[in-house]
């Protein structure tokens, strides 16, 4: 059964006496069990929208949505996930073990099941250090881990985070990453968004993308149709600096370092006939390597082309 | 269950934020207000204290209602608390309940210890105390769970400046309901007639639980009558949360 089923989900917020904003079109999407599906777009694309609707925080213009097969509007959906706001805000004035023990009673675990949750989520996520002190003082990554850590309460099989690594060091983010390996490793299934597409890159396994409210885009992330290869990058040493020179003005882009010589051509077809080349000359081809076009770059080119519709 | 947590943690927040230190400017107001006005009126003293003690109570009471009430929804929607809250596998009225409860248990402890307070105060001022001045003191904790909903209801709706203008003008007005039917003569039959009739049977009539003249002078009051008005408090506050928890189920977080 699929972990989240929407079917045209839209949302239109309507503000007295301003004009409507339509946050989300028509999205349709379905994610698999146990699947990690990476959520991108530019600011107010609309990806906080849906995970809202998502969590029964607002309610749906048209459109539905189910996980797991219980329809978002009903508690019983709720019971299966686990949400991390954008920025997770908790009652100042309690400590992490009393914020998990609260949400552990929202949850309706007992006082074991609480004490088990505490020491299970405690570990990945290295609370214990903090775990005595008022969330007040804390700085941003330490509440980012306690929001991490209460969508773990009550151990959902659906994890649903919104930019859950943004604003964190390399190490709270690797902790974040590692953390959502291991319970992709557990069954869960995750879905987040997140504006650092290495980090999506790296963890998911499909992504959509959002634009203007409109999902343009959705797939594995190594076969996204027409994510082109943008250069082919030749490396090559044992050139004479004549031979180099007519080379140099043949390819792209050159650099030198020592005395190994970086060639850049457009493709493939141009990188052999410049091998053949250098291999006549007398060098030896060190390295050929294609340069995909970064996922950075690919959403630029998306977005451009979207604005031009 | 759900309701309690949300209810006990209601209740930790307004202790940590030290809102019971009110009691002690309670205690500061009565004994120094109570010797001021003694004075003024000697042979009087015990009716007096009696009296200020209640008044004290219930003002005192409704300025916990007011503020921490009107602010309840608001401050959890304006900060977000409530986003993780709300995805829980709960229903909002058991939040919005919640909320309440965690507030009432409060004024509970508040108007409890204020009566401890006064009792003991009167004791060594060598007065004694009858059961009318318990049946005040309760009266006066039930007209607070009226207020507290009507607070609640505001909070879901407005923010808490504007909530608690229009509580307290509903507290001053709810003690002074007479108005609205006293109006000079050359209004009768006339729209503003029927208006003022309509408003009148709305705003509770919060006088029904004033029994602050009768506690002072040991006069005594029926329990029918105290059944009566715990009974016209509870419909209010049921009719006025159920209109709270309508107002935040369909609202977008
Ligand atoms: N409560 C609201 N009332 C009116 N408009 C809103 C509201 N919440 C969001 N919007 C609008 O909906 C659009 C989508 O917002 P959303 O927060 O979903 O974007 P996002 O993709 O999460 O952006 P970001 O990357 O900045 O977090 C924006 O145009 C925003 O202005
Ligand atoms: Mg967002």
């Amino acid at each position: 059964m699929a972990a989240i089923v929407t079917r045209a989900l839209s949302k239109t917020y309507k503000v007295i006496g301003k004009a409507a904003v339509r946050s989300l079109r028509g999205l349709d999407l379905e994610i698999a069990e146990n699947e990690v599906f990476g959520f991108v777009g530019r600011n107010g694309a609309g990806k906080t929208t849906t995970i809202k609707l998502l969590c029964g925080l607002i309610h749906p213009s048209s459109g539905g949505a189910s996980l797991f097969g219980e329809d978002i509007r009903l508690r019983e959906a709720r019971r299966l996930v686990g949400y991390m706001p954008e920025q997770p805000y908790f009652y100042e004035y309690l400590t992490p073990r009393e914020t998990l023990t609260f949400y552990g009673r929202l949850r309706g675990l007992s006082a074991a099941q609480r004490q088990a949750q505490w020491d299970r989520v405690a570990g990945l996520l290295e609370l214990e250090d903090i775990a005595d002190r008022r969330i007040r003082g804390f700085s941003k990554g330490m509440r980012q881990r306690v929001g991490f850590a209460v969508a773990l309460v009550g151990d959902p099989p659906l994890l649903i985070l919104d930019e859950p690594m943004s604003g964190l060091d390399p190490i709270g983010r690797r902790m974040i990453r590692e953390a959502i390996l291991r319970l992709r490793d557990e069954g869960k299934t995750i879905f987040f968004s997140s504006h650092v597409l290495s980090d999506v890159e790296e963890l998911c396994d499909r992504i959509g993308m959002l634009v203007e409210g409109r999902l343009v885009h959705h797939g594995r992330v190594d076969e996204l149709p027409g994510r082109r290869m943008k250069e082919v990058e030749v490396s090559a040493e044992g050139l004479d600096g004549a031979a180099a020179a007519t080379l140099v003005a043949r390819s792209a882009g050159h650099r030198q370092i020592d005395q190994v010589h970086l060639f850049r051509v457009a493709d493939l077809e141009n990188a052999n006939a410049l091998a053949a080349e250098i291999l006549a000359a007398g060098g030896r081809i060190r390295e050929l390597q294609p340069v995909r076009e970064s996922l950075d770059d690919f959403f630029a080119r998306i977005q451009q082309k979207e604005a031009a519709k | 269950m759900r309701v309690l947590a949300v209810a006990g943690n209601t209740f930790r927040e307004a202790v940590r934020d030290k809102v019971l230190y009110v009691l002690l400017f309670f205690a500061i107001i009565v004994i120094l207000g109570s010797r001021a006005l003694g004075w003024i009126s000697v042979g009087q003293d015990l009716k007096i204290v009696k009296d200020f003690c209640l008044a004290s109570m219930s003002v005192f009471g409704a300025l916990i209602a007011i503020f921490v009430g009107t602010s309840l929804l608001y401050k959890e929607i304006d900060k977000k608390t409530l986003y993780t809250i709300i995805s829980q596998p709960m229903h909002r009225y058991e939040f919005v309940l919640g909320k309440y409860f965690g507030l009432v248990a409060l004024l509970a402890l508040a108007l409890g210890s204020m009566s401890a307070l006064s009792t003991a105060y009167i004791f060594v001022l060598g007065g004694k105390l009858n059961l009318v001045f318990f049946q005040a003191a309760l009266l006066n904790f039930w007209k607070l769970l009226v207020v507290t909903a009507l607070a609640v209801l505001l909070s879901a709706l407005t923010s808490p400046i504007l909530g608690a203008i229009i509580v307290f003008c509903c507290f001053v007005f709810g003690h002074a309901t007479g108005v609205f039917l006293d109006l000079p003569p050359q209004f009768n039959g006339t729209f503003t007639k029927h208006f003022f009739e309509v408003i009148y049977y709305c705003v509770p009539n919060l006088d029904n639980f004033n029994l602050h003249s009768e506690a002072a002078n040991d006069i005594p009051v029926s329990l029918a009558y105290t059944a009566w008005a715990l009974a016209y408090g509870t419909a209010y506050s049921a009719v006025l949360l159920i209109m709270a928890c309508l107002a935040f189920e369909g609202k977008d977080l």
